[in-house]
């Protein structure tokens, strides 16, 4: 399969600071406008697969609106991971202090991947993106 | 197991350029002393690494919640009126923006400050 | 001779120049890092903080006098030299 570059969305449709989810070819991009330059990265979160397009874009910082890891969308490396959720020896209510416990516990297994970018190109008023 | 493997310098970069925004309207800058700077940035990020959050590296934590979030950098908010009367906050990397020489800033905890 | 203790965190450059400060005038001195002690210590030494109302390291006592900050002037001054 060879590389190319394809028509992903017009330079119209994300004002610089915003970004935009798409799919081409099985591959689910998040298309990021930081004042006027356009980057592809891989939409899931390296953390645990949010959709980063559901975040906030600042400069060419981009962070994960489910537990904020934090990415520099010029290269897809992760400068930070989840910001955990209790930092001391709060008791919570019973069940749903388990449960919540529980998960903690888990998620303190799970590494922080820096997240894979692709080449974009502008062409006549459209973003390409190299797949 | 914790997040300690990203880059440093791309962490203090990132971190410098939200900081920044953070204390300006407080009235605060990076200090000048660009060693002490990047040394406490580096601390900070390494301490981001092993709790998830970049505290103080100069005050201590208390396995507390409500007390460790008072030291999360930048602490300003929560230590205004200490750190306006010394001109600096208390590890020394914000300064007053109209401080020029970081090092004549002594380090007066808040029972020593003269208020007049 | 005066007994100095002195608390610090392994990660602040002030408790590091508190350090050289009497290592240079060749005091002795004995330091614990706050960051890097066990759990009854910590426990032990955040109380001691709480009831002077320190906020924080360098945590310096020259006998019965408790300094907080990074203070040169003053250690010179308790230790009278």
């Amino acid at each position: 399969m060879s590389e190319r570059f394809i028509r992903a969305i017009s330079t119209d449709e994300i004002a610089p600071g915003g970004m935009k989810a798409v799919e081409l070819d099985g591959n689910e991009i998040v298309i990021c406008n930081s004042g006027g330059k356009y980057y592809a990265l891989q939409q899931r979160c390296g953390h645990m697969n949010a959709p980063l397009d559901m975040g906030t874009l600042d400069g060419i910082y981009l962070t994960c609106p489910m537990h904020c890891a934090q990415f520099d969308i010029t290269n897809g490396e992760v400068l930070s991971g989840p910001v955990p959720s209790d930092i001391g020896h709060e008791i919570p209510p019973p069940f749903l202090g388990k449960y919540l416990q529980n998960i903690e516990m888990m998620m303190k297994h799970v590494r922080t991947e820096s997240i894979r970018t692709y080449a974009t190109k502008l062409e006549a008023g459209w973003v390409q993106i190299k797949l | 197991m914790s997040q300690s493997l990203v880059n440093i310098e791309s962490r203090k970069k990132s971190m410098h350029y939200f900081f920044e925004k953070v204390v300006g309207p407080s009235g605060f800058k990076f200090t000048p002393d660009e060693e002490m700077m990047n040394f406490l940035l580096e601390q900070e990020v390494k301490l981001e690494g092993k709790h998830g959050i970049p505290f103080c590296p100069c005050q201590p934590l208390r396995n507390d919640r409500v007390r460790d979030m008072q030291i999360v950098c930048p602490c300003i908010p929560f230590h205004r009126k200490h750190f306006d009367d010394i001109k600096r906050c208390w590890c020394g990397l914000f300064v007053h923006k109209d401080v020029i020489d970081p090092d004549k800033l002594p380090q007066l905890p808040p029972k020593e400050v003269n208020n007049e | 001779m005066k007994k100095i203790t002195v608390y610090t965190l392994s990660t602040c450059p002030w408790c590091r120049k508190t350090k050289n400060f009497f290592n240079e005038h060749k005091i002795q001195f004995t330091y614990i890092d706050y960051d890097l002690a066990d759990e009854p210590t910590q426990k032990r030494i955040s109380q001691e903080l709480d009831a002077v109302g320190a906020n924080g390291f360098p945590y310096v006592k020259i006998n019965d006098e408790v300094i907080v900050g990074y203070q040169p002037e003053r250690y010179s001054k308790a230790l009278g030299i």
